[in-house]
């Protein structure tokens, strides 16, 4: 079936040259494992009433793990990793009443499909684990009966770290802690990661105190540095689980570039009409299929879309096609969901809401509406199609940026390239402090808790000038004036949340920043397919009223960025300057469109108050005579500075330990703080999160790394490889790779005659004692 | 360590400072303007009103002034107690306040009375029981239908069993009602003790003087265990759970959400064990159902005020950790003194208000 379809698309006359890749990928045969001793006899008799025989690396992880080692799976979508640490955990329940269990979820929305399954897992063995979720939603009344009769409780980060300074209302539950059971470990990565991981020793520290030793199970996407990542996630030794044994059929991966739509082949028709009609083809071949929108907006457009197609095309199919993205209410998704896994839906069209391990089953088709990004990303969404005999279909559709079009031109370059790494820095100063300091708000902190923070002393020391510990006889004990972990995130979403209501019905809710691009006054917000109109945004309140009606448009917002600098930290004046300090970054929305089918119908002026958020940032100038040597060229040196910035961040994480998604970045031909053309790097997190200040110091090491890339990336123009960035907010464009290179061959040249030249005086801004 | 890891760590110390101390949680508000709810805000968020907050600070100068170089012992009376958990500053006092109370009697005659104690009685079937000439509790041991659930609520009326009736109430009756301050009268005068606790802030920093007062013959014995430095936090806590014991029934003002759970933490922090699930009798719940008519709001110092009192020294619950911040870093030893008078004029205030609802009731 899939295969014909393909073949039918390649030989269909008007879709010539849309396809500039497939990608076979061979089916592979189940290879099953054995057990070293049998499971209890409810568990056994379970897996043969579900005609369940154990794949081996479903065998080797129980094998592992009731050897009491901490064990991370790490194999594709849908191998069955869940089973594999449920029997386990379910073993020890069973062998032992009292034994507990932590299921750590990123996404409430994972924690209450998996309750559903574990729920099953209890009714099917019989065995009393009482499952429940215990996160923001759950009602107080219920909270202390949970605490204490559940046995297996699920949660997320930004709950645990709210609830361990009330570790005392959960003292039987810690005290009995056999299991910490992270799913998604991939997620934890970058800043994320490096908050979750000292979430976790301040968990274990906990755990300690009373006197349980949990083992870990993790489960992750395919990332490059499995072993690695659960170390330092955790702190302990882990073994790594990789070798797939379940069974798959073949999968086509497709590569499909919307056709050129003017002579002069330079504008390609949009990715969303494309992606629409593909979806269309899709479900009237009746082909269950998951199609991934890059925004909540293409989400619902797209769907809609489809269904107007499907209204003259197949009227009968209209109602198989969904939308589905966070800010729906609970109720709504988990009716999406179950309609989905029922075959009620033919097809969905998701945002990444849907790429994380919820169950809907395995779909025959996926499409990628615009790569998202990581390949870990592209592969989880991918590895939603695909069943254990059949074959199944993926479908990337490219967008018109240089980084989409790059993988259509090199499609072999996308099937060679090795997953990203999850990167966690556990030597990042904020980030330590911060937990160092919410660790002393839940048992004093002392000598013997160096095994869970490093520079443990020197943090200690810090937190004590400024007051937030005071020494005691005890240990250090908080005592600053509001409560840590209110101040300290885990990550930088906004955690100011905009009410959508209609009629005085909440709609669905949304972020702060969210409500920003899809809220304002005007805006069209979409909600299952239904158009709104925003009637008023109040921001001191937080709700936007919305009315129904049905309009064919829609809108988007037009916004800028602008920086300025508020506080130099330092300083360097040589032939380069450059500088550190506090940034205000500011976005202005001052204008949306008004679109239909992607064409612009109007315009109309935005009223909103900016949006702005102080970090820390480094930057640095670049001189009149580099700029008019690049222009002498005929080079573009905007392009250059948009290049150099755009590789700074790709190799950033080299020296700061990040996730690139962590760092901003704007390069300006002439800004107001310096008169010059400038280029700044700063923190994605309010306050600063330590990664600016590490590249500043280590500048000259990040031009020279930055220069080699991109010198001996075999591209001509600039590829992924180099310059182009996952996370443009200007399409890669413009970008100049040659440019590029002048320009940081003559900073560094300038940079070294400096270093040779007799010592300046530093002029840092801070004390000189130090 | 490295001369710029130095400077890193400096800064991202003094930006955590910074934002810790942005977070403070309260708000100073001119009189004019109506506390508001803050939306997606903080769980906790207090004001206090401009005119206060300039009052108290000039309190604390004042005080600063008058106490400069003298030593606690000089300015609080008092004596330092060890015990097996450390050390802290106990301070004593009696005052002749007495904290009424029911009669027995008087106390299980209006509980008994009250039908709707039972499940499956409501307003209706009451009246219609007593048409039937059921008057009390103890009538419905011989009914068809409710003579067990009678029974049961009888044996724990005759075993005077105050935590298990208080369970039983609060899940047939709101907290405020009446018939919950009347189960009062099955404790013991001895037994009543009044705590209140004063702390760096809401929940997860220390308590800096936990407060208890105690029903003697001559009036109120007043307990106040102080920290010289966070150091003493925990002996401060033991000589506390000391004075207490299973049969302590505690009285306290907004105690359930704030003051018992908030030891109950900080007794885990520093790993000691001991519960304190003992009957509790929180009259914020009482005092809002008998004066929020009357009253702006409910806070102890306007209740207080309603009745007449006077306080020559005060300060804003909201504002303690500021004063006992600025005696860590001075060593000043004025703030406390307004610290100390605070805590000791809540408690008896706390024995005033239990007494005067009985006159509220009416039963």
């Amino acid at each position: 079936m899939i295969e014909e379809f393909v073949e039918s698309l390649k030989r269909f006359e008007s879709y010539k040259g849309q396809i500039e890749h497939v990608e076979v990928i061979p089916a592979s045969t189940a290879c099953y494992g054995k057990l070293e001793e049998p499971l209890p006899k409810t568990i056994e008799d379970y897996l043969s009433r579900k005609k369940i025989q154990l794949y081996s690396h479903q065998a080797t992880a129980i094998n592992r793990l009731r050897q009491g080692r901490n064990v991370i799976i790490a194999t594709p979508t849908a191998s069955g990793k869940t089973l594999a640490f449920n029997i386990p955990v379910f073993e020890v329940m069973s062998t032992d009443q009292f034994a507990t269990a932590l299921y750590i979820y990123p996404t409430k929305a994972l924690t209450n499909d998996q309750l559903q399954v574990l729920r099953s897992l209890e009714k099917e063995t019989g065995i009393r684990a009482v499952p429940n979720v215990y996160d923001g939603d759950t009602p107080s009344s219920q909270r202390s009966s949970i605490r204490e009769k559940s046995r297996i409780i699920l949660s997320n980060p930004y709950g645990l770290h709210q609830y361990l300074p009330w570790h005392y209302k959960w003292n039987s539950f810690l005290e009995n802690l056999k299991f910490i059971v992270i799913d998604e470990a991939h997620v934890y990565r970058g800043v994320f990661g490096s908050n979750m991981a000292l979430l976790m020793r301040r968990l274990l520290r906990i755990c300690e105190h009373y006197g349980s030793d949990p083992q870990f199970i993790l489960s992750s996407a395919t990332i490059a540095n499995p072993q690695e990542h659960s170390e330092k996630l955790t702190g302990r030794e882990f073994e790594v689980i990789s070798d797939d044994g379940s069974a798959r059929g073949r999968k086509f991966f497709v590569f499909w570039n919307p056709p050129f739509i003017d002579i002069d082949r330079t504008i390609r028709r949009s990715a969303h009409q494309e992606t629409r009609e593909l979806l269309v083809l899709n479900v009237s071949k009746r082909f269950q299929t998951l199609c991934f929108t890059v925004s909540r907006q293409m989400a619902e457009l797209i769907s809609r879309w489809t269904r107007e197609d499907l209204t003259q095309k197949s009227p009968k199919l209209v109602g198989a096609v969904a939308a589905y993205r966070a800010g729906y209410l609970p109720e709504e998704r988990r009716e999406i969901e179950s309609k989905f896994k029922t075959k009620g839906l033919i097809g969905v069209v998701s945002t990444n809401a849907l790429e994380l391990g919820i169950d809907i089953g395995s779909m025959d088709s996926v499409i990628i509406s615009g790569y998202p990004g990581t390949f870990i990303s592209t592969w989880q969404q991918a590895g939603r199609a695909g069943r254990t005999t059949a074959d199944s279909l993926a479908t990337l559709v490219a967008f018109q940026n240089p980084l989409d079009q790059y993988f259509m031109k090199y499609p072999k370059d996308f099937f060679g390239r090795p997953h990203e790494q999850a990167i966690i820095d556990l030597n990042n100063q904020y980030i330590d402090l911060g937990h160092v300091m919410c660790a002393s708000a839940e048992l004093p902190v002392t000598s013997k808790d160096e095994k869970y923070f490093s520079n443990l002393d020197s943090s200690l020391a810090a937190l004590k000038s400024q007051n937030l510990v005071r020494e005691t006889t005890r240990g250090y004990v908080y005592s600053g004036l509001s409560r840590p972990v209110e101040t300290v995130k885990l990550d930088n979403i906004s955690d100011r949340i905009v009410k959508v209501v209609c009629s005085g019905k909440v709609l669905e809710t949304l972020d702060l920043t969210k409500a920003y691009d899809e809220a304002f006054e005007g805006a069209v917000l979409l909600h299952q397919g239904d158009t709104y109109i925003v009637t008023e945004l109040d921001l001191a309140t937080q709700i936007a009223k919305v009315k129904q009606e049905d309009v064919d448009y829609y809108t988007e917002p037009l916004k800028t960025i602008d920086i300025s600098v508020i506080k130099k930290y330092e300083e360097k004046n040589e032939s380069v300057n450059f500088g550190l300090g506090e940034l205000e970054v500011t976005e202005s929305y001052y204008q949306y469109l008004i679109k239909k089918y992607d064409e612009v119908i109007g315009r109309q002026p935005l009223n909103l108050s900016p949006l702005s958020f102080v970090t820390v940032g480094m930057w640095f100038t670049i001189t009149k005579e580099i700029e008019s040597e690049i222009e002498g060229q005929n080079l573009d040196f905007e392009g250059g500075l948009h290049a150099v910035e755009h590789a700074m961040i790709a190799m950033a994480p080299l020296y700061a330990m990040c996730d690139r998604w962590d760092i901003g970045g704007v390069s300006t031909p002439i800004h107001p703080d310096t008169g010059q053309p400038t280029i700044f790097i700063y923190d994605g997190f309010e306050g600063g999160i330590g990664i600016s200040e590490v590249l500043y110091y280590a500048i000259e090491q990040l031009f020279t790394a930055t220069l080699r890339l991109i010198e001996n990336c075999e591209c001509s123009e600039g590829c992924p490889s180099c310059i182009y960035s996952p996370k443009c907010g200007n399409e890669n464009s413009p970008l100049d790779k040659k440019a590029a290179i002048i320009i940081l061959e003559k900073l560094l040249n300038t940079m070294r005659k400096d270093s040779n030249r007799p010592k300046q005086q530093d002029k840092s801004s801070t004390h000189k004692k130090e | 360590m490295s001369v710029q890891r130095k400077r890193l760590l400096k800064r991202a110390s003094e930006s955590l400072g910074r934002r810790i101390g942005n977070g403070r949680e309260y708000s100073v508000i001119s009189e004019q303007d109506e506390p508001h709810h803050m939306h997606g805000g903080r769980i906790q968020e207090t004001w206090v009103y401009q005119e206060e907050y300039s009052n108290a600070m000039k309190l604390k100068s004042k005080l600063v002034q008058q106490f400069k170089g003298k030593a606690l012992e000089d300015v609080i009376p008092g004596k330092i107690i060890s015990n097996n958990q450390g050390a802290c500053y106990c301070i004593e006092a009696e005052c002749d306040t007495h904290i009424k109370n029911t009669s027995l009697r008087k106390s299980r005659e209006v509980i008994l009375s009250d039908l709707k104690l039972l499940s499956g009685v409501g307003p209706a079937r009451e009246r219609k029981l007593k048409q039937q000439g059921y008057q009390s509790i103890r009538d419905l041991t011989k009914h068809p239908i409710w003579r067990e659930s009678a029974q049961e609520f009888l044996s724990r009326v005759d075993l005077k069993d105050v935590s298990s009736l208080q369970s039983w109430f609060n899940s047939r009756l709101p907290k405020s009602h009446p018939l919950a301050h009347y189960l009062a009268g099955f404790c013991r005068s001895e037994d009543f003790a009044i705590i209140d606790i004063e702390t760096m802030g809401l929940f997860g920093r220390p308590i800096i003087l936990l407060g208890i007062a105690k029903s003697r013959a001559s009036g109120l014995g007043i307990s106040q265990f102080l920290l010289r430095d966070i150091s003493d936090e925990a002996g401060a806590l033991w000589e506390l759970v000391s004075h207490l014991d299973g049969n302590s029934a505690f009285i306290t003002y907004n105690g359930r959400a704030f003051d018992i759970p908030y030891i109950q933490e900080r007794l885990a922090y520093y790993g000691i064990r001991s519960s304190l699930n003992n009957p509790h009798f929180d009259a914020l719940h009482f005092a809002r159902r008998a004066w929020r008519s009357r009253l702006d709001n409910c806070r102890l110092e306007t209740v207080e005020k309603y009745f007449g009192v006077q306080r020559e020294i005060d300060i804003p619950s909201t504002l303690i950790p500021e004063f006992y911040e600025s005696y860590l870093k001075s060593r000043n030893v004025g703030p406390l003194v307004a610290i100390v008078e605070h805590n000791r004029q809540d408690l008896i205030t706390l024995a005033n208000i239990f007494s005067k609802l009985y006159d509220e009731w009416n039963i």
